[in-house]
């Protein structure tokens, strides 16, 4: 399950003769973290920061730059430098500006963040170009890109609105000029209100957590109502999850990475996965549910064993899911009724009994796909029941927002599992390839992101399908 | 012991040896000796009849592996009553100030009248360790009644040069992340932007401040003298410089990083000393005819995380220390910080000033202030006196405690940070 491209070309002598003979460069690997989240995630490493002029985001982005352990670096504007100064100064991280000329000779920045949130005119977009334009050249192997903007509304003139879309195109662009070094790019469009909501999403976002996560954008607003504390560290302590199809592949993943951030973790899956699940189980100490989901008293049995031993559930992952392939033309009515039912109409089913014993601050996570994005040959199945969960999570969110639940969908792309390495040897070698960062993701860029998405600190995102593919060269 | 409603303890006095540098006069003493020297000075400056004393608080950071418990062996050592009861306590270089408040908190509970508090400590005498890995091979042949000489020769055979003989040199390292506190400290520099100037300047302060509190005799009544094995005697720190200057400071070179700025001049260096104070509880003072100087009025221990800024701690047990008392800032006439590096001080006197700070680690309203170096350590400090680790906390309150008493001033406020990332502050209010 492992992309041997990236692992041979770790072998000094191969990288000797891939240069030599003018092969194309292997995929950089990709820093990963999957150690507990931690107080300061950007430990010490260099943040270049660039804003149009200082915004109402300006003293929020010192303070997640350095609370994270950031050290900033600011372009131009004094009004700017010295709002960092005054945060700085409370973290001993006191910001660097080249209107001092303090920044070294030798600099690679991690991270490179421009704040857009008060782009006004197609001319702000030159801002934008001359920032990165300068910067890319030098941003860390494995870096980020991140460009913050406001959402449009009714009221934004046409003006900012459009040339806010703009930005849009360029973040996608840049993303796949800066995939080769494993850097990523996104943009983050911050509703005025929702400006508190923003800092736990950059910590994700500008952190090793995100590898797999370039060429997106990501939303952050007040919808969800939210009550709770946001802990840096052990961010799911004592809450109950429940994760389907969870005994082996990405389910597992997740699984482990929720139980490492503190959640206790139902593990639901068939009885016949009763050797992996245990053992599972038994790493994480969760529980284990054996129930098909497609059985017509799966939400049942679920409300059942929860009642029984939790107070409710916090978290859900529905995880559970299959592929059955075939052109459409061949496709035999039993396997397009089986994924549609595992993949999608279980899920519709089992989450109307999960509801009401959901507690307030939940959050629930759908697996869908880039094939329910893009379309895939031979995957109508699958494909339709995949862009059927993000139907389903933008039809869930509103009516559950004020509730406090966050209803979010991760779209995964070529991820290195047990069911990916069963497609032809030459489909699969081209399909790793087929994207900004030129290899596949790890089941644990998926657990990563949907163990933020289940944080306290996620509330500023509902509704959403977030695509963890390295930017695939398919899909919208 | 009497147990009326609202008992006081109050601190008599305390005396200390002089500070000496590491591998000089003192070599010969072990942190028990040197205990034992400051405790004798103690006695000598107030006669007190020894049935009177119950109880000695200790403490030492190097302590010596074979005695931990140094309070009690001091007593031995000294001819003191058998009765008395000891125990030895490590909360690195806050230990001794640890030491003076537990004696405080078991005076105002009722348990004692009559404590010694202090601490000692020789680091001419850490212990250089074989390591474990022989002992573990050793032990089972040694230990074993069975063993032949056969079992020895094997044992001989599985000796590895490399591995298991040669001795461990005792670290001062982070164990947890393996940085020298020079290392943290010059981090912390870089990190708050403190100039290689504003240090050495602060460094010829604590220099030239100490030097003249020598010359005035302000230390006098706190400096005992310490005979030593060959008979002479020491009566007078060595580590102060008077006559150093920023050009002489200038010329040093970093110690710690290349392109650094800690120097040895700006650091604080390794140090033997011991120091020992007399706490009672206020009528048992009265009723022995002693005069109090000050008593605690509140103290605060605090950690941080030492992979973020490990010295910084002071930061936030001062300003709790302040609350605890209900003071405010201009309530204290007096602060004293102990100086592990010049960087470490000048750091935590940026971030005392910061309102954020106070905000986000405090959950205060108001920043504690800010302090011009100038105001603090009017006797010089660590710098320029040393750092004997366990006896700074006690010298910096016997230091205090006479000032107040002296320029006839009400309080003082103490800051001391250490190894692990923990800090600890006090606040000295003097007795009329």
């Amino acid at each position: 399950m492992n992309d041997y491209f990236v692992q041979i070309s770790k072998n000094p002598i191969i990288q000797k003769l891939i240069n030599t003979m003018g092969l194309p460069k292997p995929p950089v690997e990709l820093n990963r973290n999957t150690q507990p989240w931690e107080e300061r995630p950007f430990n010490d490493q260099p943040i270049m920061i660039g804003q149009i002029q200082q915004t109402t985001l300006t003293k929020t982005l010192a303070e997640t730059v350095v609370k994270a352990g950031g050290n900033p670096f600011i372009e131009k504007d004094e009004a700017i430098l010295d709002i960092f100064d005054q945060v700085g100064k409370a973290y001993g991280r006191l910001p660097q500006s080249s209107l001092k000329n303090e920044l070294p000779e030798k600099f690679a920045p991690k991270v490179l963040i421009f704040d857009a949130t008060n782009i006004q005119k197609p001319e702000d977009l030159n801002s934008v170009y001359s920032f990165f334009q300068n910067h890319l050249r030098s941003l860390a192997i494995c870096g980020r890109a991140v460009i913050l903007s406001q959402p449009s509304t009714a009221k934004t003139d046409i003006p900012s609105a459009a040339s806010s879309r703009a930005l849009e195109g360029f973040i996608r662009a840049m993303a796949r000029e800066i995939g080769f070094k494993g850097a990523t790019a996104n943009i983050v469009y911050v509703a005025p209100d929702a400006t508190n909501r923003l800092e736990p999403v950059l910590r994700f976002l500008l952190s090793d957590r995100s590898a797999y996560i370039t060429g997106q954008s990501l939303h952050i607003s007040t919808q969800v109502v939210s009550d709770e504390l946001i802990p840096k560290s052990r961010p799911l302590d004592g809450k109950t999850a429940l994760v389907t199809g969870s005994a082996q592949g990405i389910g597992a993943a997740i699984a482990r990475t929720l139980a490492r951030e503190g959640a206790r973790v139902i593990i639901m899956d068939r009885p016949s996965e009763d050797i992996p699940a245990g053992k599972l189980a038994a790493e994480i100490q969760g529980s284990i549910l054996f129930c098909d989901i497609t059985t017509p008293s799966a939400g049942d049995q679920i409300v059942d064993m929860v009642s029984k031993n939790f107070h409710g559930l916090d978290i859900v992952v529905h995880n559970a899911g299959i592929t059955r392939d075939k052109l459409l033309v061949n496709m035999k009515p039993e396997i397009w009724d089986q994924v549609l039912d595992v993949n999608f109409s279980s899920i519709l089913r089992v989450n109307e009994k999960l509801l009401p014993i959901m507690n307030s601050n939940a959050r629930i996570v759908c697996l869908s796909s880039v094939s329910g994005i893009a379309g895939n040959r031979g995957q109508t199945n699958y494909s339709a029941s995949k862009a059927g969960v993000i139907g389903f999570v933008s039809a869930l969110a509103p009516r559950v927002a004020e509730k406090g639940i966050a209803v979010n969908a991760v779209a995964p792309g070529f991820i290195e599992t047990k069911m990916t390495a069963q497609i032809p040897f030459a489909t699969q070698l081209v399909a790793r390839r087929l994207n900004n960062l030129n290899q596949g993701g790890t089941p644990v860029d998926v657990a990563e992101t949907i163990t933020f998405l289940c944080s306290p600190g996620a509330s500023g995102m509902t509704g959403q399908v977030l695509r963890i593919c390295g930017g695939a060269l398919i899909g919208a | 012991m009497k147990n009326s409603k609202k008992r006081q303890a109050v601190i008599i006095g305390g005396v200390r040896t002089p500070f000496l540098r590491a591998f000089g006069d003192f070599t010969p003493l072990s942190t028990i000796d040197l205990g034992v020297q400051a405790v004798k000075g103690l006695l000598k400056k107030f006669p007190i009849a020894w049935r009177e004393i119950n109880s000695m608080i200790w403490s030492g950071v190097i302590l010596p592996s074979a005695t931990v418990n140094v309070g009690r062996e001091i007593i031995f050592d000294l001819g003191l009553p058998m009765e008395i009861e000891a125990y030895t306590i490590t909360r690195v270089c806050t230990s001794s100030l640890c030491a003076i408040t537990l004696a405080a908190a078991a005076i105002e509970r009722g348990e004692a009248d009559v404590i010694i508090a202090g601490g000692s400590d020789s680091t001419s005498n850490a212990e250089v360790k074989m390591p474990q890995s022989l002992v573990h091979k050793f032990a089972p042949v040694v230990l074993s009644p069975k063993s032949t000489v056969r079992d020895y020769f094997r044992l001989l055979s599985k000796l590895n040069p490399k591995k298991d003989l040669i001795p461990q040199r005792p670290a001062i390292r982070e164990r947890l992340t393996g940085e020298l506190m020079g290392e943290s400290a010059e981090k912390m520099a870089s990190r708050n932007q403190i100039s290689r100037e504003s240090q050495d300047k602060f460094a010829m302060q604590s220099h030239q401040r100490a030097a003249k509190a020598i010359e005035t005799g302000r230390f006098a009544s706190e400096l005992t003298s310490v005979e030593l094995p060959n008979k002479n005697k020491v009566h007078a720190d060595n580590i102060v410089r008077g006559n150093t200057s920023l050009e002489k400071l200038a010329r040093l070179k970093p110690v710690f990083t290349k392109n650094g700025s800690l120097t040895a001049g700006n650091s604080s260096t390794l140090t033997d000393g011991a120091a020992a104070v007399l706490i009672m509880e206020f009528e048992k003072a009265k009723s022995l005819g002693f005069s109090p100087l000050s008593r605690i009025r509140s103290w605060s221990y605090d950690a941080v995380d030492p992979t973020d800024q490990l010295l910084i701690g002071p930061a936030i047990s001062m300003p709790k220390a302040l609350q605890k008392a209900g003071m405010t800032r201009n309530d204290i006439d007096l602060i004293d910080i102990h100086e592990a590096f010049a960087a470490q001080v000048l750091s935590v006197l940026k971030v005392l000033g910061s309102k954020q700070f106070a905000k986000d680690r405090l959950g205060f309203d108001k920043a504690f202030g800010n302090i011009d170096p100038k105001d603090i350590n009017i006797h010089g400090g660590s710098v320029a006196l040393g750092h004997p680790f366990a006896a700074t906390g006690a010298r910096m309150v016997i230091t205090m405690a006479n000032e107040l008493k002296l320029s006839n001033k009400s309080t003082a406020l103490l800051g001391i940070c250490g190894a692990g990332a923990l800090s600890a502050a006090a606040i000295l209010e003097a007795v009329s």
